[in-house]
């Protein structure tokens, strides 16, 4: 279990003039949760991004599993098992909870010797439903658009979508945002049972409560750069604020 | 003339035969279903509607508000559906397409008279299209025809002309073109023909597309508006562009705007039809039809009036004007 | 998304954020249905005031009036059809009106060519049905193209090829219109499934038409005749694409959320490529019929057509946002505008008034649609859209 499971070295990313990524190399272990710290602007969720394909750096590599890999779309990352919820949930407001969680992998029924094939909304939502009851998240109703429900529920939704198409790897990007007290925890309590299940969890968060409640370790960004690196049990905010405001840097973390 | 005494005829026995009383036949319903909105057409149905009251007959009008078969064909199949007419007067849109649909009527028991605009080739008793009862409109090859002779005249016999049209594949504008033709090219091989260009029944684009004429031929002499709003909009490019009197207009159809800028020495000679002719004709020959008379002739030409500076005060020209009241 | 009081504890049920009151319900329901109940309104009145008018010698349902609205919202409806699908996805395509004229002309050439070469009369009426669809397809591929790859917006876009097209249909045509083409087309644009004679010495005629005249023809029905039922599968396949098929999912995805459809790896440029190209695909469909119909091909054909078209869609429901919308609602859209029109001929009312109604309920549903936004964000209800 030594192995990491996700390995990023070296990796840099470049917009036009600016290093949004400044050769930052990064290990996730399975089982463990880890926090990636660092004010706006620190470069995390482009780090990320990098690593769920939806970008593609310019230096550096990624190694899954022990493989080199190359994402040069979100599919791609998708199929080896990463995972990603952004802050903005990448939900459907006007689609209901199941065509969400199956968005771009949905079922289908075959008929006329596989010449139609039409969407298998039955099956959909029994799986949906499954998948939410083992996270025990209840929704009342799971066909009608998901427009209307909490920043909790939706969250639960786009967690209960990873969590079906088993993730190996789960990136969380700031999600207890814009949540009220209760679903935060109710957030918190769903990254302990996937690392229960083992399944691996960046969280991005600048909220340092909740990277002490959950993390094992934390990586600090700051300006594109790896500040810091610690186990969490061994740090403590007021150190990780000075790393996060750039006052203070580990070299070659 | 032949025609007038015609439409005397006609008239009386109708008007013999209407009072004797009604009680030979149940009230008759007629469909009028010109072209497009203008002038023309408003004009032809206020004779349409003087006809009716005067011969006693309801009529149903509906005028499509573009030019096409797009917009004529389902006013006339609802006409049509109403199941209560039982003559339709109508401007076929063109004289191919606007077959079938009124085909179509015919198959359905209502008979059906063309005004201005004829099917196939006009000829109705062995012309390709033989439904149609008649055809009332202008000899519009002779008008082209004097519309050539006279802006010949008024440029001096040699020059270069333009034609600016509507829509093609209408009988109307189309007979115009060629009459014009035909006759620079007979009498006058001095004179250039230039055009037609189709306007759509724009005058807008009349304008535009006569001011670029304008533009490109420096020599122009001479322009033939075929209608309504080829004329109005080929006069207005004229103007636009000082002109005004050096390039001689002529213009079919004696709108308002067209009698203006022959007042400014823009147009030189207006060709005018006789609409209210053609539709109060039109309703009589259906009355006609429906009290039992077979004479009647597949084809009425229903004459000019040629209205040119010496001329347009007189009354009696004067009156061929289209004015609708109120407009 | 603001916060809300919700909790999500486990083993029980949330709690509604917020009930809707019985008059909002009820509001709801009649502002998802309301579409239909105008349009039964306004059948009604038709059917009350036109013998009214006329002393009973005309009734606005007859046999016959009804398949002449039928035939009516052919071309609106199929130009709506396309448009159904790329406004959904947030888009919109301006071009469909230039895109039926070009397929009119196309397919008048090529029936003509194919026909005159030696080609026996259906495999040429297949060649111009190819011709006219293919042709339009291709303006779409290109409109998809630009609008997915180039980034630009759809209205300049389709405003752009919308002249382009329509140069291209003057060009090939021969002064706007083609015509020469073989008389006995026009079977295929004006025949009917079945005739109905009715009376003495009537019956049932199935495919042809009966070779009678007279009285008998003067009585006779045309139902179903085969544009409406070409229109008919097109409708039928329509709504199954959106409604049962991963594609249609997608396209709902897309106008709901760019982002999430991206994120979510579904192919977002090839699928607005495919929208547009459907988009003019069904236009191809609309020209195609209407060079059956008057066995001519015309370039101006389509020109009137593509704000009906966009008004049919709106009074449908479908919203100009993207992500809602339903293909029966664009069906719905398009006879409300052929009955007003009818209708008013029917009355003797000048066809004119059609326009300042179609206009008011266009508004009309667009307030519907906002207020009912309204209705549902502030009770934090849930309601199908």
């Amino acid at each position: 279990m030594s192995e990491p499971l996700l390995s990023i070295r070296n990796m840099s990313k470049i917009f036009g003039g600016l290093v949004a990524v400044d050769d930052v190399s990064l290990d996730v272990r399975r089982g463990e949760v880890v926090g990636l710290l660092g004010d706006n602007g620190a470069g995390k969720s482009t780090l990320i991004k990098c690593v769920s394909g939806v970008y593609q750096a310019e230096e550096g590599e990624i190694f899954f599993d022990g493989a080199p890999v190359a994402f040069a779309s979100p599919m791609d990352a998708r199929r080896v098992g990463i995972e990603t919820i952004y802050q903005d949930l990448a939900l459907a407001n006007n689609l209901d909870v199941g065509a969400n969680i199956f968005l771009g992998r949905e079922m289908k029924k075959r008929h006329l010797g596989g010449l139609v094939q039409t969407l298998d909304d039955k099956l959909m939502l029994k799986e949906s439903r499954q998948t939410l009851d083992s996270l025990q998240i209840r929704f009342p109703t799971l066909t009608d658009p998901i427009e209307n429900l909490s920043g909790g529920q939706r969250q639960a939704v786009a967690i209960a979508r990873a969590v079906y198409w088993e993730a190996k790897l789960m990136i969380m990007d700031e999600p207890t945002n814009n949540l009220g007290v209760p679903e935060q925890h109710k957030v918190l309590e769903l990254i302990r049972t996937l690392k229960d299940r083992g399944v691996p969890v960046i969280l991005i968060t600048h909220i340092l409560p909740d990277a002490f409640a959950v993390t094992d370790r934390v990586v600090v960004m700051h300006r594109g750069r790896k500040v810091a690196e610690k186990v969490t049990a061994r740090t403590n905010a007021e150190e990780l604020v000075q790393y996060m405001v750039g006052a203070r840097e580990d070299a070659a973390a | 003339m032949r025609k007038t005494s015609l439409l005397a005829m006609a008239a009386g026995l109708v008007l013999a035969l209407a009072s004797q009383g009604a009680e030979a036949a149940e009230k008759l319903k007629i469909g009028f279903l010109p072209g497009v909105v203008d002038p023309f057409y408003q004009v032809m149905q206020l004779g349409v509607e003087k006809a009716a009251k005067d011969l006693g007959i309801d009529v149903v009008t509906q005028i499509p508000p573009t030019w096409g078969v797009e917009a004529q064909t389902p006013l006339l199949d609802a006409m049509v559906a109403r199941g209560d007419l039982n003559y339709i007067i109508t401007a076929p849109t063109d004289k191919d397409q606007m077959v079938g649909p009124l085909q179509a009527a015919v198959d359905h028991g209502i008979k059906v008279i063309t005004v201005d605009t004829f099917l196939g080739d006009g000829n109705y008793g062995t012309g390709p299209v033989k439904f149609p009862l008649s055809y009332i409109g202008s000899d519009n090859t002779e008008g082209g025809r004097i519309s050539a002779r006279g802006l010949a005249k008024a440029i001096g016999g040699k020059g270069t002309v333009y034609i600016n049209s509507t829509n093609p594949n209408v009988s109307s504008v189309e007979g115009r073109e060629k009459g014009f033709k035909e006759e620079m090219a007979k009498d006058f091989p001095n004179i250039k023909v230039l055009g037609p260009d189709y306007n759509l029944d724009d005058a807008n684009k009349a304008t535009q597309q006569t001011a670029a004429v304008l533009a490109r031929e420096p020599n122009l002499a001479g322009v033939f508006g075929t209608n309504v709003f080829s004329a109005q909009g080929a006069g207005a490019a004229v103007v636009n562009a000082g002109l005004g009197g050096n390039v001689q207009v002529v213009a079919y159809d004696a709108t308002k705007q067209a009698m203006e800028l022959m007042d400014k020495g823009t147009v030189s000679l207006v060709l005018a039809q006789k609409p209210f002719d053609m539709g109060y004709m039109a309703v009589m020959f259906a009355a006609a039809d429906a009290a039992g008379v077979t004479s009647l002739p597949r084809r009425v030409e229903t004459g000019f009036a040629i209205i040119d500076k010496e001329n347009v005060k007189d009354p009696a020209v004067a009156r061929f004007i289209y004015q609708v009241p109120g407009k | 998304m603001t916060e809300r009081a919700s909790r999500l504890a486990p083993s029980h049920a949330a709690a509604p954020p917020g009930a809707l009151t019985p008059a909002q319900r009820v509001t709801l329901f009649l502002s998802r249905i309301w579409a239909w109940v105008f349009l039964g309104v306004m059948v009604l009145f038709f059917v009350v005031a036109v013998p009214l008018t006329t002393g009973g010698s005309v009734n606005f349902l007859t046999v016959r009036n009804s398949q002449n609205i039928l035939v009516a919202i052919i071309p609106v409806l199929l130009l709506g059809l396309g448009q159904t699908f790329v406004i959904i996805a947030a888009g919109i395509d301006l071009s469909v009106g230039w895109v039926m004229s070009l397929a009119s002309v196309l397919s008048a050439l090529a029936l003509r060519g194919a026909f005159n070469s030696g080609v026996p009369l259906f495999p040429s009426v297949l060649v111009g049905l190819a011709a006219g669809v293919g042709g339009a397809a291709l303006v779409g591929f290109v409109n998809g193209v630009i609008i997915a790859k180039l980034k630009v917006p759809a209205f300049i876009v389709t405003l752009g090829t919308s002249f382009i097209v329509r140069g291209v249909a003057y060009l090939m045509s021969e002064n706007t219109t083609v015509i020469g083409l073989p008389a006995d087309i026009r079977a295929y644009g004006n025949d009917a499934l079945i005739y109905h004679i009715g009376g003495e010495g009537g019956g049932l005629y199935f495919l042809h038409r009966p070779e009678v005249g007279g009285e008998l023809l003067r009585r006779m029905d045309i139902i179903l005749p085969y544009p409406v039922i070409v229109t008919g599968f097109v409708v039928a396949w329509a709504m199954f694409l959106l409604h049962r098929t991963q594609f249609g999912r997608h396209t709902y995805a897309i106008g709901g959320s760019m982002d999430a459809a991206v994120r979510s790896g579904i192919p977002v440029d090839r699928h607005i490529i495919e929208l547009y190209m459907l988009s003019a695909a069904t236009s191809g469909v609309a020209g195609f019929l209407s060079t059956l119909r008057y066995t001519a091909g015309s370039a101006v054909i389509g020109d009137p057509l593509l704000l009906s078209s966009i008004a049919a869609v709106i009074i449908g429901g479908v919203s100009m946002f993207g992500g809602a919308g339903t293909v029966i609602g664009t069906v719905i859209g398009a006879l409300i505008i052929a009955v007003l029109t009818t209708g008013l001929v029917m009355l003797n009312v000048d066809a004119f008034w059609q326009f300042i109604v179609v206009g008011t309920v266009v508004i009309v549903a667009v307030l519907i649609d906002q207020s009912r936004d309204l209705i549902m964000a502030r009770a934090g209800g849930r309601v199908r859209r």
